[in-house]
């Protein structure tokens, strides 16, 4: 999970941020073979803290601005709780579906790297491949358009699929892989003993992925797994509590910053 | 209708669908039960629920609490008044809190000395008042199974509420749940109708919601998806794959009840049917259709809007369908690259419980236990295949299909073992194990598939037990009680005289050292456990709670035989000579409390009827033995029933506890000998007799 989503939403300071991130997934790649199932899919990740009492209704409406047109459509909110456990983070929310297909994750945190969240920050993660799948009425991820000219989704990302899901379930090398999660669980930990918060996590973040790729090789042992999810888990509960500290320290910059442009704002309005 | 009336919205972000119907449920309830004790219950009480609302309407609410005297009571006399005969502190301050003089208090008698009292006058609230203060914390309490924060820390409750509409005869009843506050207005489907607009009564509300094609009652909503379900079906020639469950799922999920009917490539009826209807239930919530045994390549579901004016709505599903499916057949084509026998191997690194070891360890103690079972069974002819199914029972634990359909347990194992080409009785006995899972469900076909089904959850059961992990309260997490139901119907539907303490003992013994308690407690708490499955069995099909005790306090540890003495007891129960039996064993129970065995000398029996009584229980003993002994219970009983007059009489004329101490010990085991006769098939003693039926003949002179 991306800092700018994962720390964020921790501390009492507001955030308010979008962005494209891919998302990897070791255990759905699928060769390139299955029309909707990826190793890595692209995000857009939306931050809203504190969740605004109208979120649901602004992500409806975003859903019209992406063009869809939902006069004709169906658009059901399921429960679908959000967890973690690698990261001591869950929420509360649903999945999206949009004529029986998820396209998007909505979420209210409740809790990342085991600190109870206040405020509680929305978020909403749109699958991007969904939707324009969904949008250009493609049979298949891979003929989603990716610039006008003939240029789609295969031709960008059809050999990624093919290669990584040939090395997630074939060629990984456990051994390899274990050093690289002991090396940066051991960086991790350097980096919070000297207040660096950001690229501990950085490293925490590396581990994680490592897991899901070990686990995805089918080399991790039940007992092995409960074992390496604590690990992971330690260290984003270490970084999750370094951070919130680092953000105290600094004053809160952002909490301060809010108090200013709500108060531009108010002049604004008052001008008019 | 008299009286006022009101109504009750709670609007909010969709509410996940399994925790609608019971939070309605709780706040009807509760709310009901406060008017109640307020004298102010409703003559008629409606709900509905979409996902997005909780709706209450009451009419015939009285307008007002009656006008009531209060009476106040403050200190003892006593304590109230000094040496002097001045108010002390205590009585000045209730006479302030009572407002009025302290000359002006009462005093008045309680049962515990004298005290002073006051009377208040109390002028009732009118509903409105009451109502704006009970239901903030009504609705704010609800009991939800998962709650949330929301904003700046709002709630918890299970979704951010959006607006509260309570109006009574019209007015708005304020009040503020959380951050809400109420008042008249709501809006329609987030979609479609979105406007807010105003509400002034309950027609009205009904009113603006039906021209909103809103559905607000639950019931009702049903009742036209089922509509329409069955037109579909029709239409398609075909008849639905019966599915409550996915119904009341599906009606929880829309407020404006529409279906939609899609169609996928007939290719994928070559996957499995249960993999299909899994699929397309556990992940699209749609419907399957067959005919003629053989699934259509069609499927219903159910959508939040009335119709599909462009199609689009058919279209997405049958694209996710197609990608679910496609999934399904990768699963499916994946799995069968690795044979069942080679799965066996996965299990040792699949955890059954930390401290019980893997499921390779599971089904080692679960394939012995099979055996036991068979052999106790004597069912020599089903060894073979019952020890091959056992091994296999839980290798699709390790299926990509399982991981992906948890609810194809088992399933997914005989199917697979079924195009592997095991033995019918193997795949079936795989496939079975998880029956019974529901009322509703037969248990497991053959006799194979019964032996392992008892095996595997008799090893579950002592394992858990053995670890203290005994269900209590509601809390059962590893599903203990559908276990023991299992194992009771097993052995009493397939009428398998197994002894059940025989296979416990031994399946404790195959945990080796893994258990954490004594063989002898779990053993005793198993029983007491598995005892109420079989009491609410047995109640459940009609036998009375008194009659099942009766026969379980003789012990039985093998069900069918519990179950012929359940059923002997309540086929005669009904007989006056029976009954008066009954009311003998409970005097004799009384009589012979705490006294300890004494031998009996015939030829000390002195008076005719203490002679005669002993005679007629030694004519029948061999009755009663021959009727215990095959089992003819019902026999037993009705041999029993033939000392109703002579154990009438004894106690008529014999005096038991005699002066005579000779005389009385013998009388003592005389009815030791009698009792010891007729507990045999149950005691008889837990039999209830309702006594306005059934006069107790004579007084005697023995009872004291």
């Amino acid at each position: 999970m991306h800092p700018d989503t994962f720390l964020r939403v921790l501390g009492p300071e507001p955030w308010n941020v979008a962005y494209v991130q891919p998302s990897r997934r070791p255990a759905d790649a699928r060769y390139g073979e299955n029309p909707f199932r990826l190793g890595k899919h692209y995000q857009l990740q939306v931050i809203l803290k504190p969740s605004p009492k109208d979120v649901q209704a602004v992500y409806i409406d975003s859903l019209r601005a992406l063009g869809v047109d939902l006069e004709v459509h169906d658009l059901r909110f399921e429960e679908d709780n959000w967890e973690a456990p690698t990261l001591g983070a869950w929420g509360v929310g649903w999945q999206v579906m949009l004529d029986g297909m998820e396209i998007t994750q909505f979420t209210y945190f409740q809790q990342a790297g085991g600190i109870e969240l206040e405020p509680i920050s929305a978020e909403i993660t749109y699958g991007l491949e969904r939707i324009t799948m969904f949008l250009g009425l493609s049979r298949s991820v891979y003929d989603v358009e990716w610039v006008p000219g003939g240029v789609d989704y295969g031709l960008v990302r059809h050999q990624d699929e093919v290669e990584f899901s040939k090395y997630y379930f074939e060629v990984a090398d456990v051994e390899f892989l274990k050093m690289r999660f002991d090396g940066n669980e051991k960086e991790a930990e350097r980096c919070l003993e000297a207040g660096l918060v950001l690229p501990a996590y950085e490293c925490a973040l590396k581990c994680s992925h490592l897991f899901n790729v070990m686990d995805a090789r089918g080399a991790v042992s039940v007992t092995e797994r409960v074992a390496l999810i604590k690990r992971v888990r330690n260290l984003a509960v270490a970084c999750a509590r370094e951070y919130v500290a680092s953000r105290e320290r600094l004053g809160y910059p952002l909490l301060a910053k809010d108090k200013d442009s709500a108060r531009v704002k108010e002049e604004v309005q008052d001008g008019r | 209708m008299a009286g006022s009336e009101f109504l009750l919205e709670v609007r909010c972000e969709e509410i996940p669908a399994r925790m609608l119907q019971p939070a309605m449920r709780e706040l009807a309830t509760r709310l009901f039960e406060e008017l109640m004790a307020l004298n102010l219950a409703p003559a008629e009480m409606e709900t509905g629920f979409t996902p997005r609302r909780l709706i209450l309407m009451l009419k015939g609410l009285p307008s007002r609490e009656s006008d009531r005297d209060e009476e106040l009571f403050g200190p003892p006399v006593k304590a109230a008044f000094d040496a002097e005969g001045l108010p002390t502190r205590a009585a000045e301050g209730f006479a302030r809190k009572c407002g009025v003089e302290v000359e002006a208090l009462q005093r008045k008698e309680t049962g515990k000395g004298e005290y002073l009292a006051a009377t208040r006058s109390i002028v009732g609230r009118p509903v409105s008042e009451v109502l704006s203060q009970l239901l903030p914390p009504l609705v704010e309490g609800l009991g939800w199974a998962k709650t949330m924060r929301w904003g700046v820390g709002e709630g918890p409750w299970v979704r951010p509420i959006h607006g509260v509409v309570a109006l009574c005869d019209g007015e708005v009843v304020p009040c503020s749940v959380f951050d809400v506050t109420s008042g008249s207005e709501t809006s329609g489907h987030a979609i479609l109708s979105p406007r807010p607009f105003a509400i002034r009564s309950v027609a009205d509300y009904r009113r603006k919601m039906a021209r909103r094609q809103i559905v607000i009652r639950f019931e009702k909503r049903r009742q036209i998806l089922q509509a329409q379900l069955d037109e579909a079906a029709k239409t398609l020639g075909g008849d639905l794959v019966v599915d409550p469950e996915l119904l009341d799922r599906l009606t929880a999920i829309c407020e404006i009840p529409g279906t939609v009917v899609g169609r996928f490539e007939p290719a994928f009826l070559a996957l499995p049917r249960e993999v299909l209807i899994a699929s397309l239930r556990d992940h699209q919530s749609a419907f399957t259709l067959e005919s003629g045994g053989m699934l259509l390549p069609n499927f219903i579901t159910v959508m939040d809007r009335p119709d599909d004016p462009k199609g689009r709505v058919k279209a997405g599903n049958e694209w996710v369908v197609a990608a679910r499916l496609e999934d399904a057949r990768f699963f499916f084509n994946e799995d069968r690259k690795t044979s069942l026998e080679q799965r066996r191997e996965k299990l040792d690194h699949l955890t059954f419980h930390a401290k019980l070891g893997s499921y390779a360890d599971k089904s080692k103690r679960t394939t012995e236990l099979t055996k036991e079972v068979c052999e106790s069974l004597e069912w020599d002819g089903d060894l073979e295949d019952a020890i091959q199914a056992a091994q296999l029972l839980k290798v699709d634990l390790t299926s990509e299909m399982v991981k992906e359909f948890t609810s194809l347990q088992g399933i997914v194992g005989g199917l697979y073992a079924e195009r592997e080409e095991y033995p019918v009785d193997v795949w079936q006995a795989i496939y079975d194990q998880y029956l019974p899972a529901s009322t509703d469900d037969a248990i497991p076909r053959g006799q194979v598939g019964q032996a392992t089904a008892l095996a595997d959850r008799i090893d579950t059961l002592v394992g858990m037990f053995g670890l203290g992990l005994i269900p209590s309260g509601s809390r059962d997490p590893f599903g203990l009680r559908r276990a023991g139901q299992g194992v009771v119907r097993i052995l009493l539907e397939g009428d398998l005289p197994l002894d059940l303490d025989l296979i416990a003992a031994r399946s404790v013994l195959l945990f080796g050292d893994l258990l954490e308690r004594g063989g002898k407690e779990i053993l005793s708490d198993l029983r007491l456990f598995l005892q109420d499955r079989v009491r609410h069995l047995l109640s459940l099909r009609g036998y009375a709670y008194d009659t099942i005790e009766a026969a379980l306090a003789v012990g039985s540890s093998n069900l069918p035989d519990l179950l012929a003495r359940v059923d002997a007891v309540h086929k005669v129960r009904e007989e006056k000579d029976f009954l008066s039996v009954v009311l003998a064993a409970k005097r004799i129970a009384n009589i012979l409390r705490e006294s300890p065995d004494q031998d009996l000398e015939e030829s000390r029996l002195k008076e005719p009827a203490e002679r005669d009584l002993h005679s007629a229980a030694e004519a029948l003993r061999n009755d009663i033995d021959r009727a215990e002994n095959e089992g003819d219970y019902e026999q037993g009983l009705r041999a029993i029933a033939k000392l109703s007059e002579p154990l009438d009489r004894f106690f008529v004329e014999v005096l038991v506890m005699d002066e005579n101490r000779e005389l009385r010990s013998n009388r003592l085991a005389l009815l030791q000998n009698i009792q010891r006769m007729i507990s045999r098939t149950a005691r008889l003693t837990e039999v209830v007799v309702d006594k306005s039926e059934h006069r107790e003949r004579g007084e005697s002179k023995s009872s004291s």
